[in-house]
């Protein structure tokens, strides 16, 4: 069943709701404690902007092959987030395009500090004045 | 020394990580496993598949899907020549921050 995953290419092919299905299906298959772990990361990501926008499918699919290649190596959940999983998932998510709101909010302020800058470098003789 | 080398690490992970690759093509967890041979013990499998992604995604490493027998296709890494430029670059970098870091050190005893 496996051979069928091709990456992110798969997604795009097969549409996002089969993919998101077939996401279900391969995270079912993982021994419990690994899709304990996958289903907080998941949640989280939902929640912190990555499980929505486009390109999500993706991220998905990343995460769920992490997790089959760790639990078919054995690898302790532990070693696989590390001791601080909400750095884990913020790095992970860093990598996509995908990322909703939090992506939108952080272009937002990005340019709107750009913006004040620009002003400010514009006007410099307004330092310092009384 | 645990949290320091942590922070330290986080800057530098990308090139070990293309330092073992120019070595040999590997898939992830053969990089884990290298890293930790190594003494890098607390490096979460989790954070060197992120940054295999990243790799990939700015085009440092070319990937191909090889059969295994237990569990899914391996993801095998190897570096391209843009991946091998970066790493000149990053060897560079690391010699200009030693050099600099040694004579403070020396400056300061």
């Amino acid at each position: 069943m496996y051979d069928e995953n091709k990456g992110g290419f798969l997604a795009k092919v097969i549409g996002p709701k089969r993919a998101w299905r077939r996401y279900k299906a391969r995270k079912a298959q993982l021994p419990s404690n690994y899709r304990t772990a996958i289903d907080a990361v998941e949640h989280y990501l939902m929640y912190a902007g990555g499980g929505d926008g486009a390109g999500w499918e993706t991220v998905f699919e990343d995460l769920v092959d992490l997790f089959e290649q760790s639990a078919a190596h054995g690898t302790p959940i532990r070693e696989i987030v590390g001791d601080n999983p909400v750095e884990f998932v913020e790095v992970f998510i860093q990598n996509y395009p995908a990322g909703g709101w939090i992506r939108r909010e952080r272009e937002r302020l990005t340019s709107a500090i750009d913006r004040a800058s620009n002003a400010e470098s514009a006007t410099p003789a307004d330092e310092g004045s009384p | 020394m645990g949290k320091q080398i942590t922070e330290m690490l986080k800057g530098t992970l990308e090139g070990i990580v293309l330092a073992i690759l120019s070595l040999a093509p590997a898939y992830g967890y053969e990089i884990t496993a290298r890293l930790r041979e190594q003494g890098f013990s607390d490096i979460a499998e989790g954070t060197i598949y992120a940054l295999l992604v990243r790799i990939e995604q700015r085009g440092f490493v070319d990937v191909e899907r090889v059969p295994s027998e237990q569990g899914p296709p391996r993801k095998v890494y190897s570096l391209n020549t843009q991946g091998r430029d970066y790493l000149d670059e990053f060897w560079r970098t690391w010699s200009f921050l030693t050099e600099r870091l040694g004579e403070l050190h020396r400056e300061g005893r």
